[in-house]
């Protein structure tokens, strides 16, 4: 089969088997590893990308229903030498992460959450984690962080 | 991985063209949350396969004066935001915005929840069977309704030829509530759930998942309440003793917890649903 869909902006086209899950031409076809490939059981969260502007499990995510899609993956969201995204600097400046893995599926999980609710507070940020599992932090620390990152967006928006 | 380079998916244009392909042996395709991981359940993808996703009549949830009409294809998302703030639906709310975690539920449909033949675990099976869902199937050149027991009971038989296409709910209850016990709250299958419906009639229905193998009414229970006062049925505590007196059920012993504990929580799930029933029935 094939699928012509737009990743972090460039056209691509697949060709291959439809039951192909996405993480895998993500990683495999596209080489941007930045999405990982957990438990492939939609129990970790750490291969979350944005499609069509949802965040979505790209693990059980099949090709074959994504033509015409857009995807969106960690990558995108610096590229190249660009600065982070203020919400990886945030979490960066709270020195939350430590082995990393969980990541890059936490920031797209929470970048299309609060772009909706930039007034979320600690609980309604902890229902949107829900899907995204730290083996190594603790999840308070990101939290604080997360709601970092919210205040000083607001300070930012009120001073122009 | 790719066990199967020459696997094909046909993206129906039309139900008809859907059921012409399931006819020939095509699996139905919906989200996926399910089938994709039969590889790490130690199962073959389908070889052919036919997508709904480009069907839009199933992607509606019709609110009308007397019914809601959800179509197969809606997500578990969607569900939760096109009921959210009807009278008496809240236990479908719950259901739909408490099962799997946020993406899942974005993808997760409402027809592949029902057609999960083996996952006992689905959340909107017990609130399905607690408001009197009935089930639209349709085949080639039939469509079918029947109530969602009746489907249960023999949802292999039926999925055969069939496609399931939407789920009707009759606007006759007054509160719902949807109590389900996880281990964790990160996203894991619940060990039981408990769904509650008031009726117009006044009546109290109960439905348990998650315990045996497919959903079902608590018949037994329901019929002990069928004889009390109606105030009975309005106490949490009342209800928790007389469901602890009514377990029936046999429970499944599986890798989140044994069948004696699936049973043991029961009548705890009870008196939180009429709990969240009689709260709700206040506030009306
Ligand atoms: C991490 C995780 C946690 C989960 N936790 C929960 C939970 O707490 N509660 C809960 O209820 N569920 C839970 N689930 C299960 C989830 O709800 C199901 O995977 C989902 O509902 C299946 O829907 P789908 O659209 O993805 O179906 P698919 O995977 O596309 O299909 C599933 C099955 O149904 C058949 N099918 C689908 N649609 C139709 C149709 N219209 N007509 C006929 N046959 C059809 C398919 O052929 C297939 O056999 C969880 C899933 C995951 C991955
Ligand atoms: S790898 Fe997709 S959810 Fe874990
Ligand atoms: S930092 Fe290691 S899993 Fe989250």
């Amino acid at each position: 089969m094939t699928v012509t869909l737009r990743i972090n902006g460039s056209a691509c086209r697949f060709h291959g088997d439809p039951m192909t899950p996405l993480v895998d031409v993500l990683r495999r076809e596209r080489f941007l590893t930045g999405t990982k490939a957990v438990c492939r059981e939609g129990f970790c969260g750490a291969c979350t990308v944005e499609v069509d502007g949802e965040a979505v499990m790209s693990c059980l995510r099949p090709i074959g229903l994504l033509d015409g899609a857009t995807v969106k993956s960690i990558e995108a969201l610096a590229p190249g030498d660009t600065a982070l995204h203020p919400l990886q600097a945030a979490f960066e400046a709270a020195d939350v992460v430590q082995c990393g893995m969980c990541f890059p599926g936490m920031v797209m999980s929470l970048a299309p959450f609060l772009r909706e609710n930039p007034d979320a507070g600690r609980n309604e940020i902890k229902a949107a984690m829900v899907g995204n599992i730290c083996r190594c932090t603790g999840y308070e620390r990101i939290v604080d962080a997360v709601m970092n990152f919210l205040d000083s967006q607001k300070m930012e928006q009120a001073n122009g | 991985m790719f066990d199967s380079m020459e696997r094909s998916l046909t993206v129906a244009g039309s139900i008809e063209e859907a059921l012409a392909a399931k006819h020939r042996g095509a699996a139905v395709l919906a989200g996926g949350t399910w089938l994709m991981r039969d590889p790490r359940r130690g199962v073959n993808l389908p070889d052919v396969l036919v997508s709904l996703h480009a069907l839009p009549a199933l992607f509606t949830v019709e609110i009308e004066k007397d019914q809601v009409v959800i179509g197969a294809s809606v997500t578990h998302a969607g569900l939760a935001r096109q009921l959210a703030g009807l009278n008496g639906f809240d236990a479908v709310v719950a259901a739909a915005n408490g099962a799997a975690n946020p993406a899942i539920r974005r993808v997760a449909t409402v027809g592949g929840n029902l057609c999960t033949f083996d996952f006992a675990a689905a959340d909107l099976l017990p609130v399905f069977l607690a408001m009197n869902a009935v089930v639209e199937l349709r085949s080639i050149g039939e469509r079918q309704v029947l109530p969602i027991a009746e489907f249960l009971a023999n949802r292999r038989v039926f999925l055969r030829d069939s496609i399931l296409t939407s789920v009707i709910l009759r606007r006759d209850v007054i509160a719902s509530a949807h109590a389900r016990l996880p281990l964790r709250r990160a996203g894991d299958y619940p060990v039981a759930i408990v769904s509650a419906v008031r009726g117009h009639d006044g009546r109290v229905r109960i439905a348990v998942g998650s315990v045996e193998d497919v959903a079902r009414r608590w018949i037994s229970l329901e019929a002990v309440l069928a004889i009390e006062p109606a105030s009975v049925s309005a106490d949490p505590e009342r209800m928790r003793a007389l469901a602890a007196q009514c377990v029936d059920f046999r429970g499944r012993d599986g890798i989140e917890a044994d069948g004696w504990y699936r049973c043991q929580v029961l009548p705890t799930l009870v008196r939180r649903a009429i709990a969240s029933l009689s709260a709700k029935e206040s506030v009306q």
